[in-house]
């Protein structure tokens, strides 16, 4: 399972700081801390909600620059603006790297998926369009198939296309746990290549204890072929409930990496 | 690589369990450097001996994990990868072993007795008396008495290993040595027994050659007092 960092969020007010202030300094230990937890990927949303376009493209510049160099785990690029994601690329001057995300609408995926096929980046897609998030698994993947259209089109192999099922709370539908699960067999079923992720925590929305939900749907979402989780890497718990997900999934040969971490 | 380097590379990959070059090993960040398969290939197109390196690569290293085994350093899987190394290090060196003209140890009839389905300490035995130089012919689990000793008898084999690990099929055990002396055969082979309720004295009351411990106590045991 690819693990995708998701601290460097500027919706959260400590981040939010850090980029208005251009603190190099918490920028580089959030990124170093989730890279050393085992981050393959560390997410990088720097849409503090203020100021403007141009705003945000000087922000995206300085938290590339500020990291690259210091730090070798490949970043992930968060942001709604093509324009954002498009700077961070060309800053990131052909690093590996991943963009969060394409939506299966139409201006989306016209602009964010010729970015990744020219900079040879990993896309997130979501699985949502014009009439937004289909309560049903077949609506959902409606938008999978524009999306996964559209990568031909432009040439972004199947492979480096991760989509995004998405998540709602079951506490508002009770059948959406099941929605997300079922959604990502048929990914892997209609589109054989593309790979999926998801954040998990929305599921549990509105509710108490959360993390026990959470750490379930992790194990469902395991178990139904999720390739990659944006989830926050120093949750020690929930990256023990990884290993122990994919242990119990048979994606962990000789149980290798489920040992070295519990292993006395 | 020299031929030095070569071997221990084997010997280092058979002891962190990696089959190919893709595999996780015990230590991380081993991925993507070849594994056991592409350096016996390597080994064999440098014109190494398939003795030495049997000798040199396979069997010193399993000893090895051996050790770490009974040091609780090595779980179940850990070793299970290993002895994987060696099967699979052993079909690629066996015809070249033959054509070689290098004799092996003889033949080793091994089963799980009738009525037992536990086959992980009976499969772990198998590998590694395939990788110590021995013709294993493995029957399975949950095999008749009339079967085991067919087998010894079709095979000629010098060797049997009777695995059980219930108390209500280790019983099953006796029996066996009894066919072998109602056919005659009892003398013409060494039986090795093991499996959790099993012992040494069991071994005794039973008339069984050999009790073992685990597999390389049936490697060490084979080595000295049984032939």
């Amino acid at each position: 399972m690819i693990i995708i960092g998701e601290k460097i969020n500027a919706t959260l007010d400590a981040v939010k700081s850090i980029i208005l202030n251009r603190d190099t300094k918490s920028l580089l230990d959030l990124t170093q801390k989730q890279a050393s937890a085992g981050a393959d990927y560390i997410d990088v949303n720097i849409g503090t909600g203020v100021g403007s376009q141009e705003d945000e493209i000087r922000s995206i510049k300085w938290a590339i620059e500020s990291i690259q160099g210091q730090v070798t785990t490949p970043l992930c690029i968060d942001s709604a603006d093509p324009k954002v994601i498009a700077t961070g690329l060309e800053t990131l001057n052909a690093k590996p790297s991943m963009i969060n995300s394409a939506k299966a609408e139409k201006h989306s995926l016209e602009a964010v998926v010729p970015l990744a096929a020219e900079h040879d980046s990993l896309l997130i897609a979501l699985a949502m369009d014009e009439d937004g998030i289909a309560n049903t698994v077949d609506g959902r993947l409606r938008s999978c198939e524009k999306i996964c259209t559209a990568c031909q089109k432009y040439g972004v192999p199947i492979e480096n296309l991760y989509i995004d099922p998405l998540v709602m709370p079951i506490s508002t539908d009770i059948n959406s746990g099941l929605v997300t699960l079922e959604t990502i067999l048929a990914i892997k079923k209609s589109f054989p290549g593309a790979k999926t992720v998801t954040g998990l925590s929305n599921v549990s929305y509105g509710l108490p204890q959360r993390r026990r939900l959470n750490i379930a749907f992790l194990h469902m979402c395991i178990f139904a072929g999720l390739d990659a989780a944006i989830v926050d890497p120093l949750d020690e718990e929930l990256m023990a409930a990884i290993k122990t997900g994919e242990v119990l999934a048979g994606k962990d040969r000789y149980c290798r990496r489920y040992m070295r971490a519990f292993r006395k | 690589m020299t031929a030095h380097e070569l071997l221990e590379k084997i010997a280092f990959n058979v002891i962190q369990g990696r089959v190919e070059a893709e595999d996780e090993g015990f230590d991380e960040g081993l991925e993507g450097q070849p594994g056991v398969t592409e350096l016996v290939n390597d080994a064999l197109a440098q014109g190494l001996e398939p003795k030495e390196i049997v000798l040199k690569g396979l069997t010193t290293s399993m000893e090895a994990v051996g050790e770490k085994f009974e040091r609780n350093e090595y779980l179940i899987p850990d070793m299970l990868a290993s002895a994987e190394c060696v099967g699979v290090a052993m079909d690629i060196l066996s015809p070249h072993l033959m054509k070689a003209g290098v004799e092996g140890k003889g033949k080793f009839v091994i089963a799980t007795v009738a009525g037992d389905l536990h086959d992980i300490g009976k499969n772990i035995v198998a590998i590694m008396l395939k990788g110590a130089g021995y013709q294993v012919i493995d029957l399975g689990t949950d095999i008749s008495v009339e079967r085991i000793t067919a087998a010894v008898k079709e095979n000629q084999a010098p060797f049997l290993g009777l695995s059980a690990l219930l108390t209500t099929t280790m019983r099953v055990m006796e029996e066996v040595i009894q066919q072998l002396k109602e056919e005659g055969i009892r003398d013409r082979v060494k039986v090795l027994i093991g499996g959790a309720p099993t012992s040494i004295e069991f071994a005794q009351e039973i008339g069984a050659d050999a009790y073992c411990k685990d597999a390389f106590q049936a490697i060490n045991l084979l080595k000295t007092t049984v032939t």
